[in-house]
């Protein structure tokens, strides 16, 4: 009984979504050819290359995002925990509990800001009273690098914020259905130094709880806040591997010519 | 130094003369956009013109069908005519129809001309009669009926006068006009401004003008809109009940979860041309389909609201699609992002923020269908209906009128006295849809949020 559950743990080790195979039309468009790639667990994982190289739209795939756009066909097989997501029993809308996501535009509800960070507890029943909910809000809220700017205004709206601050409460909106992995699209691209600087070291605080996994055009940001770096061009999967390697000593000539602003 | 502004001055030249001075290309330019300032407020100023003019005929028209002509005087509620058995019983005083009000008040407007020393040489007590309307005796019936107490005492009352009378204090008949005219003489109108001079007429609010049904020829001065008024308030309600929820939900089937295919587009298609179909196919459906397959009571409103919710149902479900569309679609991926059902996504957040707009469409159809009258016609609508329908929901299969359809068979009747009643009844309609419109303008702007 032990020894199974060892062997299943070892079988997962460190990873937590595994993709194998992965390839998404749009229509007639081949947005992403087979595409493999291991996520790990407690990392932070970097996605960049030119745009519409397919990075977001991995990305969307992860949390079936994609299942909102008709004409999206995803193949292949994505496994969270080694349960495939896109198995016909499996409902996206539990999935996307567990797999949170941030837009490349802040866009809270246009609700208070309480509101905003207990929608996703509520709709779950993951808190059983006002307390514990009130509870969830100011830990998710801390979470994010939040409290103390809003702590006094809880009911003002959510809308009425500064754009970094809206994008830190769409994160504390995210993890406050607990979720295991953080998707993170362009999270930063609508925010000024100031505010980027703030959501970066706040990623690399989520770490040590989530699996973060985070589209980028800077590959400045990359650098800073990725441990695992994963380069995509063309609908290709080019190259994945540690941050530092993909920077310093990329194997691929492509992801060279990348980096050192050739090609982009 | 004049070297160099030499040399310069040709090279400036070439382009344009000078700043300051305009060239013969830019005087052409700005004429014409003067040209076009011009028509452009020409085009402003006939609207507005016709408008003003629109306005104050109506206005000028109707605004005098809101106070009505009275004669004042007591009258004594003689317990002999009225209740014959004393018992104050309102069943057994029913018994006693018009005429013996009638009686009361003629003697009463004799007694009051004399004692006040009117003079009224040349006029029969049939004239003197004919200057009071034949509504006042059912007036003052339904007054002691309502307050059998009244009986045996003196009450000062206001008789509704005679609409010719009335007409003379409007301005609408005149001494030229009496001497051919059968229903009124010179004499009574003189008698009548010398009872005007010493107050015993006068010209009073009408709320009958709001709160009576409509009148026969013969006593204009007595029709109101009440009928009509509570004709159109049932089939709004039934309009309201019927096309919102229906429309909302065709829409947000339509917009958030029909798959985009060749049907869907058939549908849209069909429900923009249905927006456009003119009002009167909608009564020859109805007549059809309504009254002579399925049956329903002619005039009645439920008849006149269903098929004012067919008319309804297109532009409302426009209106609520164009504003699910401009939710934008950051907001549903917000909601789906956080684990939100299709479901929770449109009613917990499309829905909420799409709903000034839904409701800006909504009220805007109802407007429409509030001053609908063509298909009301065909169902038979147009009728002389004098009895008030009942208290829904049984009243809604009562006959009943409608306002502008009331406004179209006042406007039909000889009487000129029902032409200033047809522009009240259009004074009355326009305040509706005016109210209805502001509401729509404050809804929107109470509620737009933005994002």
């Amino acid at each position: 009984m032990n020894d199974m559950r060892l062997t299943e743990r070892t079988v997962t080790e460190g990873v937590k979504i595994s993709a194998q195979g992965v390839q998404v039309h749009y229509g007639t468009n081949h947005a992403l050819k087979d595409v493999d790639v291991a996520i790990l667990d407690k990392t932070v994982t970097a996605f960049i290359g030119p745009s519409g190289c397919g990075k977001s739209t991995f990305l969307r795939c992860l949390n079936r995002m994609n299942d909102t756009v008709a004409s999206a066909k995803v193949t292949g097989m994505i496994m969270l925990d080694g349960q495939d997501i896109y198995d016909a029993r499996v409902d996206p809308v539990q999935l996307r509990a567990k797999v949170g996501m941030v837009f490349q535009k802040p866009n809270p509800f246009p609700k208070s800001i309480y509101d905003n960070v207990a929608y996703g507890p509520k709709i779950h029943g993951l808190a059983s009273g006002k307390a514990e909910l009130d509870q969830v809000v100011e830990t998710s809220l801390k979470k994010a690098a939040l409290w103390n700017e809003v702590k006094d205004r809880l009911e003002a709206p959510g809308t009425g914020l500064s754009g970094g601050q809206q994008q830190r409460l769409c994160i504390a909106r995210a993890i406050a259905t607990s979720p295991e992995v953080l998707l993170m699209d362009e999270p930063c691209s609508a925010l000024d130094p100031i505010a980027t600087a703030q959501v970066e070291e706040l990623i690399d605080e989520l770490r040590s709880q989530f699996s973060v996994v985070i589209v980028t055009h800077s590959m400045q940001q990359a650098a800073r806040v990725s441990q695992r770096t994963a380069f995509f061009h063309l609908g290709h999967l080019v190259e994945y591997g540690e941050t530092g390697t993909i920077f310093t000593n990329p194997k691929d000539p492509r992801t060279e010519s990348y980096i050192t602003g050739r090609i982009g | 130094m004049t070297d160099l502004s030499q040399t310069a001055g040709p090279v400036g030249a070439a382009k344009a003369a000078s700043l300051v001075v305009a060239d013969a290309r830019m005087l052409r330019r700005r004429a014409t956009e003067k040209r076009f300032r011009l028509m452009g407020l020409m085009a402003v100023g006939v609207g507005m013109l016709a408008l003003v003019v629109l306005l104050t005929s109506i206005l000028g028209n109707g605004l005098p069908s809101f106070r009505q002509t009275a004669i004042t005087m007591p009258v004594t509620l003689d317990e002999a005519v009225l209740d014959k058995s004393g018992t104050r019983d309102p069943a057994v005083m029913a018994k006693v129809t018009t005429l013996g009000y009638g009686k009361l008040i003629q003697a009463a407007l004799e007694a009051e001309l004399i004692a006040r020393n009117v003079d009224t040489q040349g006029l029969t007590v049939k004239d003197i009669a004919g200057m009071i309307s034949q509504e006042a005796p059912a007036d003052l019936r339904a007054l002691v009926l309502a307050d059998p107490t009244l009986v045996g005492t003196t009450i000062s009352f206001d008789a509704l006068a005679n609409g010719r009378v009335d007409g003379y204090f409007k301005g609408r008949v005149t001494m030229e006009s009496a001497v051919d005219d059968g229903n009124i003489s010179p004499e009574q109108l003189r008698v009548a401004q010398a009872m005007r001079d010493i107050g015993m007429i006068n010209l009073v609010f009408n709320p009958g003008f709001f709160t009576k049904s409509d009148a026969s020829e013969l006593r204009p001065e007595a029709a109101g809109l009440g009928v009509a008024m509570l004709g159109s308030a049932y089939m709004m309600l039934i309009v309201l009940v019927l096309a919102l929820p229906i429309g909302v939900a065709a829409s947000v089937y339509l917009e958030e979860i029909a798959p985009k295919n060749r049907w869907t587009d058939i549908i849209e298609i069909n429900i923009a041309n249905l927006a456009a179909v003119p009002s009167i196919v909608y009564g020859i459906l109805a007549l059809a389909l309504f009254i002579n397959i399925i049956g329903l009571p002619q005039s009645a409103p439920i008849v006149g609201g269903l098929v004012l919710t067919l008319m309804t149902l297109p532009t409302i479900i426009i209106a609520t699609r164009a504003a699910l569309k401009a939710v934008p679609p950051s907001i549903r991926d917000a909601a789906l992002g956080v684990g939100a059902s299709k479901n929770q996504t449109i009613f917990h957040h499309v829905l909420p923020l799409a709903m000034p707009g839904i409701l800006t469409g909504t009220i805007l159809g109802l407007a429409r269908a509030l001053g609908e009258s063509a298909p009301l016609l065909l169902i038979g609508m147009v009728a002389f209906v004098k009895d008030f329908p009942a208290a829904p929901p049984a009243g809604m299969f009562d006959p009943a009128s409608a306002l502008p359809v009331q406004v179209y068979s006042w406007t039909q009747r000889a009487d000129p006295a029902f032409a200033e009643r047809s522009s009240g009844a259009i004074i009355v309609l326009l305040v509706f849809l005016l109210s209805m419109n502001a509401l729509a303008i404050i809804l929107r702007r109470r509620f737009e949020r933005r994002w």
